[in-house]
């Protein structure tokens, strides 16, 4: 292997995880030795999700208030009981036990989970959320906010003491379907990143217009020697290659 | 090995072990042990999870195309969440936790408990004391509304001490101690992350609280119906505030004074120690509630039951924290939950 390519290799180490470059994503190695990716919420979608759960909250207890109303002191006391559980346990239960997620963390595809990448257990959704009480302080969830916006994964006081992250749920991907063409070697070696590039392009390019397929080919003109459709679908033969198809 | 080939290889396996885990992996509990298996057996998982690191690993290497290496990273951390995940609670382990693990729990941390105890009791017997002497100091501590309104409740003369409360707002007053009292047990806990500031300003204002308003009613000779209610639930509830505010100084010393460890690994270790404590006193000021709600407002029962009934609470709470899981395993540390 010539030591250019060795380099490259080198450089493609780090390049393999391009979500680095990204400052809220979070890498966390798995005891297997591969690296887990956790894009970290920020404050915004974060405020959302716990304005729904607001409403839902508002909601079970007003629900609650009007069928225990009828209930006179019993049932006054019920609601008071009510509104202990829908204030303290209400989060605590759901993030431990419907997979990290309340019902507004879900609206917003968030989810709480370990530091290392595991599910939330009980003990630190006891922590959590009972150290809300704080970051609440000295109004509006201030402290929580300013921690938010220092810390790197965007985790406020309570995150930090239970060691926990708010991430957002990757959407399902679908397989990429590549097009099919006639494989063709390209005329030069190409670095590994370069490969990448070219194997993305086929995989991605069919989602996009005509027009900006051409586009994106043109810059590969010295590399394929044409332009337009012919560009693209020389580059479809290219990434047909690298693939594997002969 | 090109992409193609890869892929085409291990392609079954991925589809069969996302099939596991969308079919059994991801809700555990629907599942029970005689079910046929899908797509993998279960003791098979784990093996082809390592499978699957050891080609993401190769892929990534390789630098196999974007979409492919997304498809192994998703399936590769589910599989991770559903092999690395806390184990579901059981009951008895509750149960086994209030009988021996929390006042375990309570003694290993003996140092921060009695940092919350003086706290909380200097204050409370300091102005207890001094109101007897100097009754006029009250008026420096509460205001005039709040005179008023606590000697009304605790009047000796009043006919209602007498009789004590329909149960209807017996249920009331539970909820509102329930809210309340937890609440507070919960926050002064919270507030050790200030650096054990909050906790200690809520101990100590806590303590001179309850030291002015038992010293002012002792002084000016309403000391009866007042300690006729209270008896009963002192006991739960003055330990469960200190065993809080304990828990709460252990949180504020990871930040302060972290010791050997990062302040962050500081932080969490005690916050695992602290959420433990917290359930234990939650389950401590629940009964309290139940206590204060349907036996202190009681007050037909004759004095002398009442402080009977206080001192065997008394005795049972003390002497459950002291040898409570004694000679069992230590529950130090807080890798076992």
């Amino acid at each position: 292997m010539p030591p250019q390519a060795v380099a490259a290799h080198e450089r493609t180490g780090t390049a393999a995880a391009p979500a680095a470059m990204l400052d809220t994503y979070r890498e966390v190695l798995t005891p297997e030795g591969v690296a887990l990716h956790l894009p970290a919420a920020g404050p915004v979608p974060r405020a959302l999700a716990w304005l729904i759960d607001l409403f839902v909250r508002v909601a079970v207890l007003l629900a609650l208030s009007m069928l225990l109303g009828l209930l006179g002191g019993l049932g006054q006391g019920l609601y008071l009981v009510g509104l202990f559980l829908v204030f303290w346990a209400y989060p605590i239960v759901l993030e431990a036990a419907w997979n990290g997620q309340t019902p507004g963390k879900r609206a917003l595809g968030l989810r709480v989970v370990a530091g290392d990448g595991a599910p939330v257990g009980w003990l630190p959704a006891v922590v959590r959320n009972l150290m809300r009480s704080v970051d609440m302080l000295p109004f509006g969830y201030a402290t929580g906010l300013a921690s938010c916006l220092y810390d790197r994964h965007g985790r406020r006081l309570g995150d930090l003491v239970a060691d926990t992250v708010v991430v957002h749920v990757a959407p399902r991907r679908i397989d990429p379907v590549l097009p099919p063409a006639t494989p063709q070697a390209p005329a030069q070696v190409l670095l590994p990143d370069e490969q990448a590039a070219i194997v993305a392009f086929g995989e991605r390019a069919p989602r996009l217009s005509a027009g900006r397929q051409a586009e994106l080919a043109a810059l590969l003109f010295p590399l394929t020697g044409s332009a337009g459709s012919e560009g693209v679908r020389r580059l479809y033969g290219l990434a047909n290659w690298l693939l594997g198809r002969r | 090995m090109r992409q193609e080939q890869f892929v085409a290889r291990h392609q079954a396996e991925w589809d069969a072990f996302e099939l596991w885990l969308q079919a059994c992996g991801e809700r555990v509990r629907a599942r029970r042990p005689g079910d046929a298996p899908v797509g993998l057996d279960d003791g098979e998982v784990p093996a082809r999870y390592r499978r699957l690191c050891q080609q993401l690993a190769l892929a990534r290497r390789r630098g196999y195309s974007t979409p492919l290496l997304e498809r192994l990273q998703g399936l590769m951390q589910r599989g991770h969440a559903v092999l690395y995940r806390a184990p579901p609670p059981r009951w008895r382990r509750a149960a086994e936790f209030l009988v021996a693990g929390f006042p375990q729990l309570v003694r290993s941390q003996a140092g921060c408990m009695a940092a919350s105890l003086l706290l909380f009791a200097v204050p409370l017997v300091g102005l207890f004391v001094l109101l007897q002497f100097r009754p006029e100091l009250i008026h420096q501590l509460l205001d005039p509304a709040q005179i008023a309104r606590m000697e009304a409740m605790y009047d000796p003369s009043d006919p209602r001490n007498a009789l004590g409360r329909d149960s209807g707002s017996d249920w009331q007053m539970f909820g509102h101690y329930v809210m309340n009292n937890i609440s507070i047990g919960l926050r002064t806990f919270a507030g050790g992350l200030l650096a054990g500031v909050g906790t200690i300003l809520v101990l100590i204002a806590n303590g001179v609280n309850i030291g002015a308003v038992a010293g002012h009613l002792q002084a000016i000779g309403h000391g009866d119906p007042f300690w006729r209610f209270v008896a009963g639930h002192a006991p739960l509830e003055l330990t469960a505030i200190v065993i809080a505010g304990g828990a709460g100084l252990r949180l504020g010393l990871g930040l302060v004074a972290p010791g050997r460890r990062r302040r962050r690994d500081a932080l969490v270790h005690a916050g695992r120690i602290g959420a433990r404590l917290c359930l234990g006193v939650a389950v401590m000021l629940l009964l309290a509630a139940f206590v204060e709600a349907f036996w202190s407002s009681t007050q037909s029962i004759p004095a002398w039951l009442k402080y009977a009934v206080s001192a065997l609470l008394w005795a049972g709470v003390l002497g459950w924290l002291w040898r409570g899981g004694h000679g069992t395993a230590a529950a130090e540390g807080d890798d076992e939950a």
